[in-house]
């Protein structure tokens, strides 16, 4: 009885830390995607409040905090709220699954840095992938405005698009590591001495077309499209409920796809020891914020695809691609 | 242990996202305006009041194939977890099963049915 209340409670402290931390990086992401945006376009970027405009993100948080509630006319009150729940939920779930280095002993304890090391952590992933979806159709629903309709109409298309891609990316990697487990699959690339990026180069591709589509960032933010839907599926949101929706999406949902691209595709956290203990940590935070940098990175530089673009693409090039990954895959898998 | 922890995540999950949801209602102005809950137009009024209408979407058929492919997908995630085991029995049974799927594939593209409705 001791000992389950025991680990409950150590359970809950690790949960917090990293739903809490993933959170605050979240915000400052914020600050770090305008400081960015503004150098990429020859601004200074926000520079007003505290040094280099650090402390923007929490005036922001407090501005967003303390606003009126304003529902629109006409609006579904509960499912208006419940779009809140839906977005951010799955994606701050999904943090659950991502390991963030190796077990280590503590006074005879074996302790994991992962929430929960289940055996289906990827299809984990994935379902609540798919169910964040339901957060943006929920939203464009509820609100009873025709942008947030149109924009949450347009995300369904870009998710029935890449679902199947994303499904069938991430088969290659699972023949070669043969588990579901985030722990296994970097174990295996550890245990082989390759990250399976030079196994699987196209997978990472499609891997990171699905990644931008899923997390709505540009080429395939057609949801958003600030200069025709005013940010689509969320203008008749104001306050925090607006605030949750670019943090479950464009940040949350960015650095937790990061990471399961860490994981699956980079050797999670492999890498020299440079820093003695930390460095596992170290390098897992690394290698996840380079794709975050380069997300954010493509997202201020390229323009956006169509609705029909996005869909044809996916079902047109990426699939039939992937499939003869999946096949060829196997095919060498079985030979070697 | 391990799904027990998957449910505790989900409650603090729940408790962040009930915090966001509703923080607006506990802090915010209460003083209401009478326009302040018009639906965003820009500047004109409102052609219908209700935005739930009929909508061409696009993508009727394409929302059908999705349903056929997920599966497929997810047959075979347990099967390219256990593909090592099974040896090439496995690796013949998934080129003939992907082999029928894509031949309805190749048919549904040559209808057209990939196509974005206009």
């Amino acid at each position: 009885m001791e000992s389950l209340l025991y680990s409950l409670l150590f359970t809950l402290v690790k949960v917090l830390i990293v739903f809490l931390t993933a959170l605050g990086v979240g915000a400052y992401l914020t600050w770090f995607e305008r400081k960015l945006a503004g150098h990429i376009q020859n601004r200074l970027g926000p520079t007003v409040v505290g040094p280099f405009g650090l402390l923007q993100p929490i005036a922001d948080a407090i501005k967003l905090a303390t606003k009126e509630t304003v529902i629109p006319r006409g609006a579904d009150k509960p499912v208006y709220y419940m779009a809140i729940i839906m977005a951010l939920v799955p994606s701050i779930l999904l943090l659950a699954v991502i390991p963030w280095g190796p077990g280590f002993m503590v006074n005879g304890k074996y302790i994991e840095p992962i929430i929960a090391d289940v055996n289906i952590a990827l299809l984990l992933a994935f379902a609540l992938g798919s169910l964040s979806v339901y957060g943006t159709i929920f939203s464009g629903w509820a609100s009873n405005s025709k942008y947030a309709f149109i924009g949450s109409l347009r995300k369904a298309a870009v998710v029935i698009a890449y679902e199947v891609v994303l499904g069938f990316s991430v088969l290659g990697v699972i023949l070669l590591a043969g588990t579901f487990s985030t722990v296994g699959i970097v174990e295996a690339q550890i245990q082989k001495g390759v990250w399976f990026i030079v196994y699987q180069p196209v997978a990472f591709i499609l891997y990171l077309y699905c990644m931008l589509a899923e997390s709505g960032r540009v080429p395939f933010d057609i949801q958003e499209a600030e200069a025709e839907l005013v940010t689509g599926y969320n203008v008749e949101y104001g306050g925090m409920k607006f605030g949750a929706f670019p943090l479950a999406e464009w940040y949350v949902n960015v650095i937790a796809l990061s990471a399961i691209a860490v994981v699956l595709f980079f050797g999670g956290w492999d890498g020299p020891k440079i820093l003695g203990p930390l460095s596992p940590y170290f390098w897992f935070v690394a290698k996840t914020f380079a794709l975050v940098f380069f997300t954010i990175w493509l997202h201020w530089t390229l323009p956006r695809f169509q609705a029909k673009d996005i869909t044809e693409i996916a079902w047109k090039i990426l699939l039939p691609i992937a499939i003869l990954n999946v096949i060829i895959t196997a095919v060498v898998v079985y030979i070697f | 242990m391990e799904y027990v922890a998957l449910g505790i995540a989900l409650i603090v999950a729940l408790l962040i996202a009930l915090g966001q949801a509703f923080i607006n209602d506990i802090l915010g102005f209460k003083k209401r305006d009478p326009l302040e809950d018009y639906p965003y137009e820009c500047g004109v009024p409102l052609y219908d009041k209700e935005a739930r209408g009929t909508f061409k979407q696009g993508y009727y058929i394409l929302g059908l194939l999705l349903i056929l492919f997920d599966i497929e997908a997810a047959y075979l995630f347990p099967w390219a977890v256990v593909f090592k085991d099974i040896g090439i029995y496995g690796l013949i049974e998934v080129i003939v099963f992907v082999g029928i799927l894509a031949l309805g594939f190749i048919y549904a593209w040559r209808k057209g049915a990939l196509n974005w409705e206009m």
